[in-house]
């Protein structure tokens, strides 16, 4: 019995033929006929297709062997943020529930309502970073080098491939803006301000750094789509794996404070005075953040031919634009609804596949109404059973370091067996009538979760992410935490 | 690190920068090789001796209602108006399509660092009482592209690229790709960037007016791609179409010429165009030294998402039946080697 078609990815097509996946690409069929073909029979033969995988995918437009069609295996993960400056400190908060957002002494906070945010705090980049290089570089290039280094070293990818076949794919917010903000304040008040400060004031600035600084020389881009960049950019570096320009792609998101980014959103007085309460009754918006997240993504065929572990997969994401308005999310939620369905359907994955949601999730009154409508238009009714999490009550909004750090969460909670907690609830909304997580970390068989990241400008992504693919492989933190570190 | 997208074709163009407002204007700037290029205001810098190509004749009021106009920033106004006017030249009309089917990557250097000095300003020299809310949400680079998807109704693909002088080429492998999987039928892509003061007294602090930042350019070069059948079914003019995209992020010390290898292509292109800092790398341009070279960074000047008004420079003037080879560059990488076709219906 067949079975609606759920993919619209030209180069492969997914069934659900009694409950089973079936990934089919074909040679230079449009589209809708593959999928017509294999509808039919699967319709009319019962044909079920259990062990077919292909791997060799014919590109439509052109005919000829471009892409490898594999999984898109995650080898790395490295985080800096101010919920934990390592993976295993970060797991730790994560799967104890530990909230880092609170004062603010990186500037002067005090003219503001809101006052807190997730800082980084007792950084010193000297003890990470060799001072030569650190010198070079501003606070969120050097959140990112280390980082990125730790993703790079857990996956062990370098060396084992050619450096041009490793890129970069960054998603960037305010970057440099905290140290242009010295040199424009020094301007304005007649002082001498070293050019020095300007250096890094452009987001793509971490990428080169990146690239420069770790040999990465296939490809070098950023994504600046706000809150939405790194989420955005975790996708593309799948996507330049999956048409064989690379073989191995480190993709993330960097961020750091700035007077621009805490005065703008106080201006709109969406910043709430205590840490944020996502989806909680009396929240007030959000709280700040800021850090470093990265992966090492792979073709899964190449990392197991280098016996590298794999942490998860990502099979999919989707972007669009809501066309709404600068600052607030369409109403409805049908906009963000259809990002969320677009990337399952380019990941081949079933609303039902998924465990739970890594929510946007600002703390704003509206987001989190809006994206509570969204999950109902989504999921339907079975969203009582796919909880919507926000682990930004733990790291703060980290802006264009967020989608990363929340992937990179939800990979670790995926690989954890857990579902976050949404933290710091004040009480029950009526209009967010949804699982949220408050009551604490638990645990869960889910193999899938959805992580979204929405911007400024109406930039929508969604991200799908698959946990590892054998059982013996999870839940694996509660076994050892400690290998985390390894 | 290469990619072939041979059945996506170019279908409309838009340009504004120093060279005019319109490809008609650009053209006849290509044409009598104008140097459009003129003196900073000595108040900006304290100093005289520097050039820049600000998009002089773009008068916002021929296009919106200065009402409407105020709530943009400059580096939106010139990609939401460049939108405009390459979704006229393309014929196309969004009553008659699908949103979700058409998106926008733009490449945008310097988007939201007037609307950040703005507000700033404001704080600096007045406190919490100086800040004016409504500069915030264009104080993001991606503000251009969203604000002209916002505009003109865009609902699919919507990313914005910066990365360094290969924006706007970073932008347009996007919406390549996008078109190639499926994605959206209509993608609008090529780069926005914008020029004020106190950009070039940043540039003139880091001494940058004398290298790389020297004749800065704005405004915006866009470019409408869609699939050839999409634009045949639709009666749409093909102006060429695009070849192999090939990139490298960064040229290893010791191994330039491997990263440069991954550049080239097998065949000889009939003209080369150059952008960024393509032309400050011999070994990037090697066995192209003799070929009609096109640099439109020249004339109107050159930033970091400028390749788009490269790209639509190089189209107004590759004839049909020829084969063209665009060249972006950046000090510190990326590198994009772009293969064009010109005419409807060339093969490659």
């Amino acid at each position: 019995m067949v079975h609606n078609v759920i993919s619209f990815h030209p180069e492969r097509v997914l069934f659900r033929p009694g409950g089973v996946n079936l990934r089919a690409c074909l040679c230079g069929v449009p589209m809708y006929a593959s999928a017509r073909l294999l509808d039919f029979l699967a319709r009319t033969k019962n044909l079920s297709f259990p062990n077919w995988k292909p791997t060799i995918v014919f590109t439509r437009s052109f005919m000829r062997p471009s892409v490898v069609k594999g999984k898109i295996a995650i080898t790395g993960l490295g985080i800096f943020a101010a919920a934990g400056k390592n993976r295993t400190s970060f797991t730790e908060s994560l799967l104890t529930g530990k909230c880092a957002i609170g004062p603010v002494d990186l500037f002067d906070v005090s003219l503001f309502t809101g006052r807190i945010a997730a800082q980084v705090r007792d950084f010193d980049p000297l003890d990470y970073i060799d001072r030569r290089i650190a010198g070079h570089l501003m606070r969120a290039d050097q959140f990112a080098l280390i980082a990125a280094g730790e993703a790079l070293e857990m996956s062990g990818v370098r060396g084992n491939y050619d450096p041009y076949d490793i890129g970069v794919s960054m998603g960037a917010g305010a970057a440099g803006m905290y140290h242009s903000e010295l040199w424009l304040k020094g301007i304005l008040r007649g002082e001498k301000s070293s050019p020095s400060l300007l250096r890094g004031f452009l987001p793509d600035h971490t990428a080169t750094a990146i690239a420069g600084h770790f040999g990465l020389c296939g490809y070098q881009g950023s994504i600046t789509t706000a809150c939405s960049s790194s989420a955005t950019a975790i996708g593309w570096g799948a996507d330049l794996i999956t048409t064989g320009r690379l073989k191995a792609c480190l993709c993330g998101g960097t961020d750091a404070l700035s007077l621009l980014t805490f005065a703008g959103f106080n201006s709109l007085k969406v910043v709430d005075t205590d840490p944020c309460s996502p989806f909680s009754l009396g929240r007030q918006g959000i709280s700040l953040g800021e850090g470093a997240a990265f992966l090492v993504l792979e073709d899964e065929a190449h990392a197991q031919a280098r016996n590298a572990r794999i942490y998860g997969y990502i099979p999919g994401y989707a972007i669009a634009g809501e066309a709404h308005h600068m600052t607030a999310p369409e109403p409805t939620g049908q906009e963000a609804a259809r990002v969320m369905r677009c990337a399952l359907e380019a990941a081949c994955i079933s609303p039902d596949q998924v465990g739970w949601v890594n929510a946007h999730g600002t703390g704003t009154p509206l987001n989190d109404v809006v994206e509570s409508r969204a999950m109902r238009l989504v999921f339907g009714d079975g969203v009582g059973s796919v909880p919507l999490v926000s682990t930004k009550a733990m790291t703060g909004h980290c802006l264009g370091a967020a989608g990363a750090i929340e992937i990179v969460a939800t990979v670790i909670a995926l690989n954890a067996g857990v579902i976050p907690q949404t933290l710091n609830f004040r009480g029950k909304d009526p209009e967010c009538d949804l699982d949220y997580g408050h009551a604490g970390v638990r645990q869960s068989a889910a193999a899938i979760a959805l992580s979204n990241s929405f911007a400024f400008g109406g930039n929508t992504t969604s991200v799908v992410i698959q946990g590892p693919a054998t059982s013996d492989q999870r839940p694996r933190l509660f076994r050892d935490k400690n290998e985390w570190s390894k | 690190m290469s990619g072939a997208n041979n059945d996506i074709v170019i279908t409309g163009l838009a340009a504004i920068s120093a060279g005019g407002v319109g490809i008609a204007q650009l053209r006849e700037t290509l044409e009598q090789g104008k140097e459009m290029l003129t003196p900073v205001p000595t108040e900006i810098l304290g100093e005289e001796g520097h050039l820049w190509g600000k998009a002089g004749s773009f008068r916002v009021g021929d296009f919106m209602p200065p009402l409407k106009a105020r709530k943009f920033d400059r580096c939106s106004l010139f990609a939401t108006i460049a939108t405009g006017m390459a979704m006229q030249d393309a014929g196309l009309n969004m009553a008659s399509l699908n949103p979700e089917r058409v998106g926008i990557a733009l490449g945008c250097g310097f988007g939201g660092v007037a609307n950040s000095e703005e507000f700033l300003r404001g704080y600096f020299l007045k406190g919490a009482d100086g800040l004016i809310p409504m500069l915030f949400p264009n104080t993001v680079p991606n503000a251009p592209a969203s604000n002209a998807s916002i505009e003109h109704g865009f609902k699919g693909p919507n990313v914005t690229q910066v990365q360094r002088f290969c924006s706007a080429e970073s932008a347009f492998l996007m919406a390549c790709r996008f078109i190639e999987e499926g994605r959206a039928d209509i993608m609008f892509t090529g780069g926005a960037d914008d020029l004020n003061a106190i950009m070039m007294q940043g540039f003139n602090s880091l001494g940058q007016l004398r290298s790389h930042a020297a004749g800065f350019g704005e405004g915006s070069g866009i470019l409408v791609l869609e699939r050839r059948e999409h634009a045949l079914r639709r009666g749409a003019m093909i102006r060429g179409k695009v070849g192999e995209i090939r990139t490298i992020g960064y040229l290893l010390p010791g191994k330039e010429p491997e990263g440069i290898a991954r550049l080239k292509a097998d065949t000889r292109p009939d003209i080369v165009s150059l952008s960024g800092a393509a032309a400050d790398f011999p070994l990037l341009l090697e066995g192209t030294e003799d070929l009609p070279r096109l640099e439109v960074g020249r004339l109107v000047g050159r930033s970091l998402a400028m390749g788009g008004v490269a790209m639509v420079a190089l189209f107004i003037t590759l004839r049909a039946g020829k084969r063209a080879l665009h060249l972006a560059a950046s000090p510190e990488g990326p590198f994009f080697a772009i293969d064009f076709f010109g005419g409807p219906s060339v093969q490659s």
